[in-house]
């Protein structure tokens, strides 16, 4: 059977979604992918004109690397790919500039970028406050890095999946109820003559009704079904996200097979 | 020693902890909720936040800046 991928749910933020007749090997490198492979925007590097406020440098720096930066793959090279030789130019990398006097709370919004369209995704986070006579003047440079390298690169948070399970009730079963009781995930329901499943995705594959069956009438098999559950960070669209990962794959699976083929 | 009890969003975590999630933003909303009234779980809940691992990053945070602005002007 050929992998399928199923959405369940989707907003800008959060998807989720079933990945069918997948291997766990798959399915992990996939998770693993979208983490680690996916490049991002991030502020990696920043000079500081004049700080008079009362966090150090390093702690600015380390709060404008976490802001999640709006990303176009097509406008960036990864540094080390780049025509200037990983020296940085407007291929690979983007600054950001901010020059401003207290009091004032600087918000994400606040920064100019050389780009009007490569903006820090969300408008509205506090950076720091500035109080009378304090001043601030940076400029912040952007570039394409991957969440191997640092977490502020992954174009996800939350990125997990578990395995869909098969629950399994034989005639054995005495429909004495104590699998429904047992179970923490409120999983199963006594379905007139026989106990029935309410609700298989929301199972946990903890055990706890094979545990309490006296009769052994219960089985919870694995299946080669993944429920997905992926939250952005605002770097790319989920969509995006999903898609590059498997071709970033397809390519190491290509990868691979000229190497087995060299060698035979 | 009169603590201020109202927190600063400007230096509250941009990104929870664990999980990486972006979570800046909401800060001054969670505390305009409060100040309705509202309980944190009530406020939490609204908001959207559903992991305890960023639950705990809104009600547990102390503002550095808050309390170092009470001394501003003192020296220098
Ligand atoms: S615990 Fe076993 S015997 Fe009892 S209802 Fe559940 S499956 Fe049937
Ligand atoms: S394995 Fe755990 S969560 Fe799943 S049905 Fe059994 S008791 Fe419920
Ligand atoms: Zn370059
Ligand atoms: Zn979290």
């Amino acid at each position: 059977m050929k992998p399928k991928i199923e959405i369940l749910e989707e907003s800008d933020f959060k998807i989720r979604f079933i990945l069918k007749n997948v291997s766990p090997a798959l399915a992990n490198s996939f998770r693993r992918a979208m983490k680690a492979e996916v490049p991002t925007l991030a502020v990696d590097y920043v000079d500081f004109y004049v700080n008079s406020s009362y966090l150090y440098d390093e702690i600015l720096a380390h709060r404008l690397g976490m802001l999640p930066i709006k990303t176009d793959l097509e406008k960036f090279n990864m540094q080390n790919e780049c025509v200037c030789g990983g020296e940085g130019c407007p291929n690979c990398q983007i600054s950001f500039r901010l020059n401003v006097e207290g009091p004032k709370v600087v918000y994400s919004e606040d920064f100019i970028s050389d780009d009007p369209e490569i903006v820090f995704a969300i408008d509205n986070i506090p950076v720091l406050e500035l109080f009378e006579g304090q001043q601030l003047m940076l400029e912040a440079v952007a570039r394409l890095g991957t969440g191997r390298e640092h977490a502020k690169f992954q174009p996800v948070s939350v990125c997990a999946y578990k395995i869909i399970p098969e629950i399994e009730i034989t005639e054995d079963c005495t429909l004495c109820k104590d699998c429904i009781e047992a179970c923490p995930r409120d999983v199963l329901e006594a379905g007139g003559d026989k106990i029935a499943v309410k609700d298989v995705l929301n199972c946990s594959l903890c055990m706890e009704c094979i545990k309490v069956c006296e009769q052994n009438a219960i089985k919870v098999n694995e299946t080669n079904n993944f429920l997905f559950t992926v939250e952005a960070t605002g770097a790319l669209p989920l969509r995006v996200v999903m898609r590059k990962a498997l071709e970033i794959l397809r390519s190491k699976a290509e990868e691979m097979n000229k190497i087995i083929e060299e060698i035979q | 020693m009169d603590v201020p009890r109202e927190e600063s969003a400007s230096d509250f975590p941009i990104r929870c902890f664990s999980c990486g999630s972006v979570i800046g933003h909401l800060y001054e909303e969670y505390q305009k909720k409060l100040k309705e009234g509202k309980s944190s779980k009530e406020a939490l809940d609204e908001l959207g936040i559903e992991r305890y691992c960023c639950r705990r990053m809104f009600i547990t945070h102390k503002s550095v800046l808050k309390e170092l602005s009470r001394f501003h002007g003192a020296v220098g």
